[in-house]
């Protein structure tokens, strides 16, 4: 199997996720829930990947580092926290539903700063032509569908200037990019903690500057007396029993992570985005969604004239290639690309991806180009 | 001597406890006696020696953010005074 889906999950994970999640469902019983050892293992292996999140991420303190089980999840807190109904709110082009739908459920009024793919100064212009009439910006990092790498430090800088608060989704971004929540200003910060991380699925983080208001409530194992949830982070949005096992997979994820930095990681992923964009380049009828490099991420979609793009991918998943087709739910991302009524293949790539699984994912397009004509 | 430094959670127990750990301290984060706790559940560290010195040391990290207990020998606790932060 070839595995080009990273920018759904990624399924193949440094050896120690594994094996960490294994010793901590054998060894951890539930944090703050007991005095005894076993609970006592647990809040300290949860204190160890909080702490680790921060340091990675730049987060003052590790109480501002909120377990959630994904990046949606963390979304809902985010938006939950800060819109009301009639709200403006200002996003990109490129937002996922993770992002839209919690928008909409919240009854804001949404505001869309539209522009071109790969093109930085068009979306930051975009942006500043319509933040003075926005009440808060929610912005993803890089486009799920296109990897396309939005200007977020000068969309941050905008916000801050307006004193308007920001919503950012790191989704993509986290494990490859510099994530300086401190440097950004947010006033929250989402991401998975199975993508870029390398934690197992039913895990992911919400960076926070304020405390917010809680999605759901429940035993915190902390004030319990009180009937409302507690008012400190990160108690305040943790209610209910955590998922140990994800987290101290998180932790061995996020280690890894950290030796191999995100730079380089970033850095292997684009060398086989550029193996696989050679190597499609010529094909007949294929169309390549392709930026400058600093621009884009690990992540290329691409079309093929005269095919359905769920047809390319079903026909390649049969020789086991795992691509991901479809609007990969971000069709504002789609409107964007104008690619709205096809939809893409994406091929999103790993640190675990090898050169020759990637010339082989080319030829099977190749081979499938010339069996259409 | 037990003392207990009470702590507003538990991820501020564990911060603390790590803080002192790395300075050489020998402190242990337990579960608070409910008798302490105004609001039910939470947690507290525990510290045999070096009060004084642990609790300066919490303070410059701003992370002294609770009361602080000695148990008696009959198991009750009081809370510290200067003596025991000399």
């Amino acid at each position: 199997m070839i595995y080009l889906d990273n920018a759904a999950t990624s399924l193949v994970k440094p050896a120690e996720v594994g094996r960490e999640m294994l010793r901590a469902m054998q060894t951890c019983a539930s944090p703050g829930r007991g005095g005894h050892r076993a609970a006592m293992r647990a809040s300290e292996l949860v204190f160890r990947c909080r702490e680790k999140a921060a340091a990675l991420f730049h987060v003052p303190e590790p109480e501002n580092v909120v377990f959630t089980m994904n990046a949606t999840h963390a979304l809902n807190i985010a938006v939950n926290s800060l819109v009301s109904p009639g709200m403006r709110v200002l996003i990109s082009g490129y937002e996922h539903n993770a992002v839209t739908r919690p928008l909409k459920k919240a009854g804001a009024e949404i505001l869309t700063a539209c522009s071109p793919l790969f093109d930085e100064e068009a979306c930051l212009h975009a942006f500043g032509e319509q933040i003075d009439r926005a009440g808060l910006v929610v912005c993803t990092m890089v486009s799920n569908v296109f990897g396309f790498i939005l200007p977020i430090h000068r969309i941050a800088a905008l916000c801050r200037d307006r004193h308007i608060p920001l919503i950012v989704d790191a989704s993509q971004a986290a494990g490859t990019l510099d994530v300086d929540f401190a440097g950004l200003g947010a006033a929250f910060l989402a991401m998975p903690g199975h993508k870029g991380l390398f934690g197992p699925q039913g895990t992911g983080l919400l960076l926070c500057e304020e405390s917010g208001i809680p999605l759901i409530a429940g035993g915190s194992g902390s004030d319990s007396i009180l009937q409302e949830m507690p008012d400190y982070l990160p108690d305040r949005h943790e209610a209910g029993t955590h998922n140990v096992p994800g987290i101290a997979g998180l932790l061995a994820g996020m280690t890894y992570v950290e030796q191999r930095t995100p730079a380089a990681i970033l850095e292997e992923e684009r060398a086989l985005l550029r193996c696989a964009a050679d190597g499609l380049s010529d094909v007949k009828g294929v169309e390549l969604f392709c930026g400058p490099q600093e621009t884009q991420s690990g992540v290329l979609s691409f079309r093929m004239r005269g095919m359905d793009c769920d047809e390319a991918a079903r026909r390649l998943s049969e020789q086991g290639i795992c691509l991901r087709s479809g609007l990969h739910c971000a069709p504002l991302a789609h409107r964007s690309a104008e690619t709205l009524e096809t939809g893409t293949i994406r091929a999103s790539f790993s640190p675990f991806l090898t050169r020759e699984e990637i010339l082989r994912f080319c030829a099977a397009v190749r081979e499938m180009s010339c069996g259409m004509r | 001597m037990k003392y207990l430094i009470m702590c507003k959670s538990l991820t501020n127990a564990e911060r603390a406890a790590l803080l002192l750990e790395r300075r050489g301290f020998s402190a242990s984060v337990v579960k608070a006696p409910q008798s302490l706790r105004e609001n039910g559940c939470g947690y507290a560290l525990s510290l045999y020696r070096r009060l004084g010195e642990a609790v300066r040391l919490l303070q410059n990290n701003r992370l002294l953010t609770g009361k602080i207990y000695r148990r008696g020998e009959d198991g009750s606790y009081e809370e510290a005074d200067a003596r025991d932060l000399s």
